[in-house]
């Protein structure tokens, strides 16, 4: 695995991503701001011009040039911060009043240069100052102008004050992604440790929760119960290979035998008889792996897929009529009870295959004289099928067992098998979802299959 | 006859056909899918015996293959699954029959000569007839030498099975694929009593017997010269 380091974490881009996002977001922001100061100090200045303008001619009309000349000069001493600047010519251009340029001097919207001499630390700074000329009707001209400095001023202060809590709430951003993803790596590497561990074989350790939000704790959750489901396969395929390794001992030790034995012996006879009885006993090697290999693909949910409505009635009978005359043969009384017309969904051809491993085993563990019975009913929603004996039983303690690989009763270790026809049996019920139930049919085994719903 | 062999194990391959040429075939073998292509369609057989699983073109495609460009050949497959999934996809994809490893040597023997002598599909019989026994397709009446034998409806189904492959070793798993639809061994012998029961009714009574038992294969029903 490889080494993860802060930097590189999830948190750490994560952090710089809303960093980098935030930073537009502020310049934008900055942007759509000082347009709008802009607009509205050009409005303000405007009307405050006009305005001033318009005050300075109500008392024109009556007192002409001379009053307009005083009613500006005090306003000029007024105050230092006295936002407006004058300039009066009569109609010849000799200034009558006020201070800025001559180059002011038009009618109309305008702008000129002005540094104002009495403020000592502007005066070095010239400013841009609007200007707005009104021509008199006398031909005098009367120009108003005041300065954006203040506007200028907030602007600069905003844009520094945006740039600058960006880049402090960049950093702080990058900091905590920093932080945060060395918490983060220290948890992921804990259960990066968990998944090496398991890794290298200890298959009971199980990840510990990330924290840091449930989300992380779920999938943690989720990949431990994945873990516990992986955990019970793998046991079931160990006890398998075990069971197989056990089982396979005893046909391979009497094989082995069998060989031996042949080695030994002198005649034609002999050695004939000796190879088909090591034919058989192969035979019956291939049988537990056929029938192993089978349970196997149906646990494995290989068969799933290719469910389809079964005419159980038709099933149920074939089966039967093959078994009759073996059972009678044998010396078994073999009764039949199957409705008509009861179908299921499943796969015929393992149905046909549970039937007569129930049937085989009870003709192989029942003795001569005995009945038995198939039967097919509709019990309520259910289809039930069942095959019953009057044999021995299976004692109550174990009908759980014998449905397990390679169980078998102690009476029947003796007659051949592999223990394997119930376990395929019960896989068979359990791909069609039907219920398995041995019960005691006093005297001897019922084996009943409940499927869910009768089509 | 003359088979193809298609088997990617060398042992196997040469054990197997060993075994068919002691029967009397003529067998080309080969090891990938691309040659038994190749070979099927350009040489005329009796009978293709693919396995399932060799290495690149697998026998599988290979048949697809083989049957889309018009090969009719019977053709066996070998495989080492047994799942009933992959005998239907067997079928599925023009195979017309399926054996699964391990298998004896009569058991391919047999099988291969069945599907060698497979009648021409179109071919409908109405009467089948080894020596004085005949066999009434239309009406389900069996006589021998005129005289009426009554029958089960599941002996019919074997008799009718023996008759269709007179002359031919018809092994025990035949019967029960084909008359029984069981496609698995039952522990226990089902074919003996069945057997048993229609010979007592075919062949008891009559001069000769019809039905034979091959030992260690099988049965055949013939009509030997006395």
């Amino acid at each position: 695995m490889s080494r993860l380091s802060s930097f590189n974490s999830g948190a750490f881009r994560f952090a710089l991503l809303i960093a980098g996002l935030f930073a537009l977001g502020s310049l934008v922001l900055l942007a759509v701001v000082d347009r709008s100061i802009e607009a509205y100090a050009q409005e303000a200045t405007v009307v405050s011009l006009k305005a001033e303008t318009a005050t300075l001619m109500q008392d024109w009309p009556e007192g002409g040039l001379a009053e307009l000349r005083d009613a500006i000069a005090p306003r000029e001493q007024l105050a230092i911060e006295q936002p407006f600047q004058y300039l009066l010519l009569d109609a010849h251009g000799r200034r009558l009043a006020g201070r800025l340029p001559m180059a002011a001097a038009h009618s109309g919207w305008g702008a000129v240069a002005f540094a104002d001499d009495r403020e000592r630390e502007t005066a070095a700074r010239p400013e841009i100052l609007r200007t707005l000329g009104t021509r008199l009707a006398d031909g005098a001209l009367l120009v108003v102008a005041t300065d954006t400095f203040d506007v200028q001023k907030l602007r600069h202060r905003l844009a520094a004050f945006t740039i600058a809590s960006s880049i402090a709430l960049t950093l702080l951003a990058l900091i905590g992604g920093y932080a945060i993803g060395l918490v983060f790596l220290q948890r992921l590497a804990r259960v990066n440790g968990a998944v090496a561990r398991i890794m290298t074989g200890d298959l009971a350790e199980r990840l510990p929760t990330i924290g840091m939000s449930p989300e992380f704790d779920h999938l943690s959750r989720n990949l431990n119960a994945m873990l516990d489901r992986i955990s019970a396969l793998m046991d079931g395929l160990r006890q398998l290979s075990t069971d197989i390794a056990h089982d396979l001992r005893t046909p391979l030790t009497r094989l082995q035998q069998r060989l031996e034995a042949m080695r030994a012996s002198a005649s034609p006879e002999e050695y004939e008889a000796g190879i088909e009885a090591a034919l058989a006993q192969i035979e019956e090697i291939h049988a537990i792996f056929r029938a192993l290999l089978r349970i196997g693909l149906i646990e494995g949910g290989e068969q799933a897929r290719k469910l389809e409505t079964v005419d159980l009635s038709e099933l149920v009978a074939r089966v039967a009529e093959a078994y009759r005359p073996t059972a009678e043969d044998a010396g078994r009384r073999f009764s039949l009870a199957i409705a008509e017309g009861l179908h299921a969904a499943g796969d015929a051809e393992l149905l046909a295959q549970l039937l007569t491993n129930l049937v085989d085993n009870a003709l192989q563990h029942t003795p001569q004289g005995v009945a038995i019975a198939m039967a097919l009913r509709r019990e309520g929603a259910r289809v039930v099928i069942a095959v019953s004996d009057e044999g021995g039983g299976i004692p109550p303690d174990q009908r759980g067992k014998v449905l397990t690989r390679f169980y078998r009763l102690d009476a029947s270790r003796h007659s051949p098998g592999a223990g394997l026809g119930l376990a395929l049996v019960a896989a068979i019920a359990a791909l069609h979802r039907a219920e398995l139930v041995l019960a005691d049919n006093r005297p001897g085994l019922r084996v009943e299959l409940h499927f869910p719903q009768a089509e | 006859m003359k088979l193809l062999l298609l088997e990617d194990d060398a042992s196997t391959r040469t054990h197997v056909a060993r075994t068919l040429t002691a029967a009397g075939h003529v067998v080309d073998v080969c090891a990938n899918g691309e040659d038994a292509l190749f070979l099927a369609t350009t040489n005329s057989y009796a009978v293709l015996i693919l396995d399932r699983m060799v290495p690149g073109l697998d026998g599988l495609s290979a048949l697809k293959r083989m049957r889309a460009a018009g090969v009719a050949t019977p053709a066996l497959l070998l495989t080492a699954i047994d799942g009933v999934n992959d005998r239907v996809e067997g079928l599925e994809s023009g195979a017309d029959d399926y054996l699964v490893k391990p298998f004896a040597a009569t058991e391919l023997i047999a099988r291969v000569g069945a599907l060698a002598r497979r009648p021409p599909s179109v071919e409908a019989l109405t009467t089948l007839r080894v020596g004085d026994l005949e066999f009434d397709l239309l009406k389900r009446n069996v006589t021998r030498a005129g005289r009426r034998i009554e029958l089960q409806a599941q002996e019919m189904k074997l008799l009718e099975y023996l008759m269709r492959h007179k002359g031919e070793i018809v092994t025990r798993t035949m019967l029960l694929e084909n008359v029984w639809s069981f496609h698995f061994d039952p522990q226990t012998n089902l074919i003996e009593s069945h057997m048993s029961r229609l010979r007592s009714k075919v062949d008891r009574g009559f001069g000769t017997a019809l039905i034979h038992t091959v030992r260690g294969s099988g049965y055949r029903i013939e009509a030997l010269p006395a």
